[in-house]
């Protein structure tokens, strides 16, 4: 500041002369230092307003886009599902229609049982014609002769109970018959039913389906809301998985250094660490491959056209390959306890201690064994994350679609506010400029003022002067 | 494509490197003459305690004394570099103890203390691990007494990218009487070993700091 002194032993004098020439040359400035003032807010604004406008575009592509994404995906969804019951009820009724000429004939030959059972329970002994006629002359017989003739009623009543016994047998021996003829009734009732409710989802899905195809909002943003609830579900299980990993990774990382020697690196880590960062994702890959072949996921749309015998081999491979990643992970999780053991032994004999009981504690097979456990049962854990894997990767479009979205909205806000923002600076600016040539200002004012006086007052006397 | 694959190679082949500028390499001058000679045990404790639990498969550890002419190879007490199976390493440590145990017992003195001819000896031996991490750990009052005729003369880089961390397990009777002259004496060595590549040099008071200042790097 020193430097700008008129009079450096003079401070306030050189301040007040800078102060004057500033005044004199910032007032001479005004018109065009208020037009650049205004220039800049406008090119600045400007700038931000097209910053605005081109979040707002962008944030627009993407809702766009995200909303083909949404519809692609509700489609593809709908008609997987409607392929899954098309294929439900194919084989249902493949098989039961397989079974149906079966069905048929024995529902046929119960039938045709019953009818020849009916036939038969309904042939009864006739009664002898006039027989009571004939009592009723026997009755005015002599002794000996009505003894007979009680004799021939008693015989014939025992006929005609014998015959109603052999007709009630029929009858009891047809309830198997009938019962049979029960279940054959609730088997096909229940296949019907089954078809009937696979119909019932099938048009359920087909509203949707239509729904979808017709671009309905409310579809459409509730297929969104789904793809967001399962991003998030799968988030959560996949960050669950990686805590796994993390473990079945810390597992077999310090065994594997007694297996690869450590000696060289890959990117600044032990090629040990690289390996049993390997194996962790060789399970992974492993459970990939699994999920396929089992149809439980679809990253590969090759592997789905492969005929089933060659996806069963890849299957025994995939789980093969998985359960010997797990013993070995198992086996390393047991020589890694005897490492640290070993290392336990060998730091206390460092340090000189004799006794160390916290080891001699330890020596219980129970940590082993539960680390073996781990061992075996984390490589197949880890295997099933295809299936969040899969739903993340396919709902995670939409999510950053989303997201990027609600960025542009943000920014695009953002920008407009700033345009706003600059606007007013510069216009602020421009006030600040006034104000602080503000002496100079009000002297322009009164002599202005004064002048417009002394024009208005000359202009008087000269009108007054005028006839 | 073949253009992109043997980006891809030469990409793969710069990334894979040899474990030596990972490793640390440390040396250990051990002070045999004069008073400082009946701390040996309590330095070899140190050693045993600070030191060999902090090495890892692939670091090198050298045992020095600092006698009254340190620069030749009948100096080195003990030189081990671990292997990189974690199980032999071990067992590599566990025979170093047990020599730098015999050291210890071992009746010794010198007349004269010849530090610098410890430090190029330690120097060179650095240098030829190759390692990334290069310290060395000075046991000593820090006293330099050369015999007649020995000069010792670093080379300006002689201690380049070298960490010296200075421990004085005992301090002497002058020392405790003018402690100023202890740390004119400190500071002396700071500017002089500073002024020849070296990338610090640090006093360590308490043993069990020596491991943590050893992780650091």
């Amino acid at each position: 500041m020193e430097r700008f002194y008129f009079w450096p032993t003079n401070p306030a004098a050189s301040i007040f002369a800078l102060w004057v020439v500033s005044q004199i040359f910032l007032y001479a400035a005004r018109v065009p230092m208020h037009r650049a003032l205004r220039e800049v807010g406008r090119l600045l604004g400007g700038v931000f307003r097209v910053g605005a406008r081109w979040c707002r575009g962008l944030a627009a592509a993407a809702a766009r886009r995200d909303h083909e994404m949404i519809v692609e995906m509700g489609k593809g969804d709908t008609e997987a599902k409607i392929g899954r019951e098309f294929h439900r009820i194919e084989g249902a009724f493949a098989k039961e229609l397989a079974r149906y000429p079966d069905l048929h004939r024995k529902l046929d030959d119960v039938v045709t049982k019953i009818d020849a059972d009916f036939q038969e329970c309904a042939t009864a002994a006739p009664a002898a014609p006039g027989w009571t006629e004939a009592v009723a002359a026997v009755a005015k017989m002599p002794e000996e002769i009505q003894k007979s003739a009680a004799a021939g009623e008693k015989k014939a009543l025992q006929e005609f109970r014998e015959t109603t016994a052999k007709r009630h047998k029929i009858l009891s021996s047809m309830a198997p018959a009938w019962k049979e003829v029960q279940k054959i009734a609730t088997e096909v009732s229940r296949a019907v039913s089954g078809a009937l409710e696979a119909t019932k989802r099938i048009d359920g899905y087909m509203t949707s389906y239509e729904q979808v195809r017709a671009d309905d909002k409310n579809a459409t943003r509730a297929i969104g809301w789904n793809a967001t609830q399962l991003f998030v579900v799968s988030l959560l299980v996949m960050a669950v998985a990686m805590g796994g990993a993390f473990v079945n990774f810390n597992l077999i990382a310090l065994p594997m250094s007694e297996l690869v020697p450590s000696g060289s690196r890959i990117a600044g880590m032990p090629v040990a660490t690289v390996a049993a960062l390997v194996i962790v994702l060789m399970e992974i890959a492993a459970g990939v491959f699994a999920m396929e072949m089992l149809g439980i996921t679809s990253f590969f749309p090759k592997l789905e056209l492969i005929p089933r015998s060659r996806r069963r081999i890849i299957l025994v491979v995939a789980v093969g390959g998985l359960l010997m990643l797990a013993c070995i992970e198992a086996s390393l999780a047991i020589l890694r306890e005897q490492i640290v053991e070993s290392s336990t032994a060998l730091k206390a004999s460092l340090a000189g201690v004799r006794e160390h009981p916290v080891a001699r504690t330890a020596t219980s097979r129970i940590p082993v064994i539960g680390q073996a456990v781990l061992g075996f049962i984390l490589p197949w854990i880890l295997a099933m994350v295809a299936v969040p894997l899969e739903t993340m990767i396919s709902t995670g479009g939409h999510i950053v679609l989303s997201a990027v979205t609600g960025a542009m909205h943000l920014g695009s806000m953002v920008c407009r506010l700033g345009g706003h923002g600059m606007r007013y600076l510069c216009e602020a600016a421009r006030h600040v400029y006034d104000i602080y040539i503000v002496i100079p200002l009000q002297i322009e004012r009164i002599v202005t003022s004064g002048s417009r006086q002394g024009t208005v007052g000359s202009v008087g006397v000269r009108g007054g002067a005028r006839p | 494509m073949i253009r992109t694959s043997v980006v891809a190679a030469a990409l793969l082949a710069s990334s894979c490197s040899s474990g030596a500028q990972y490793a640390q390499a440390v040396v250990a001058l051990v002070d045999v003459s004069g008073t400082y000679a009946d701390q040996r045990p309590e330095v070899v404790g140190v050693i045993r305690k600070g030191l060999l639990p902090k090495l890892t498969p692939g670091d090198t550890l050298i045992v020095i004394r600092i006698g009254s002419e340190s620069y030749t190879r009948a100096n080195v007490e003990a030189s081990m570099t671990l292997d990189v199976r974690p199980s032999r390493a071990n067992a590599q440590k566990l025979a170093l103890a047990n020599t730098l145990e015999a050291f210890s017992r071992k009746p010794m003195r010198t007349a004269h203390t010849d530090i610098r001819g410890a430090m190029m000896l330690g120097a060179e031996y650095l240098r030829e691990t190759n390692a990334g991490r290069r310290t060395m750990v000075i046991f000593s009052d820090m006293e330099e007494d050369l015999p007649r005729g020995v000069k010792r003369e670093m080379a300006p880089d002689e201690l380049k990218g070298v960490r010296v961390l200075a421990m004085n397990v005992k301090r002497l009777g002058p020392d405790n009487a003018n402690p100023m002259a202890y740390r004119a004496r400190l500071a002396s060595w700071e500017k002089q070993l500073t002024s020849h590549g070296a990338r610090e040099f640090k006093i360590v008071l308490e043993p069990e700091k020596l491991a943590d200042l050893l992780d650091e790097g």
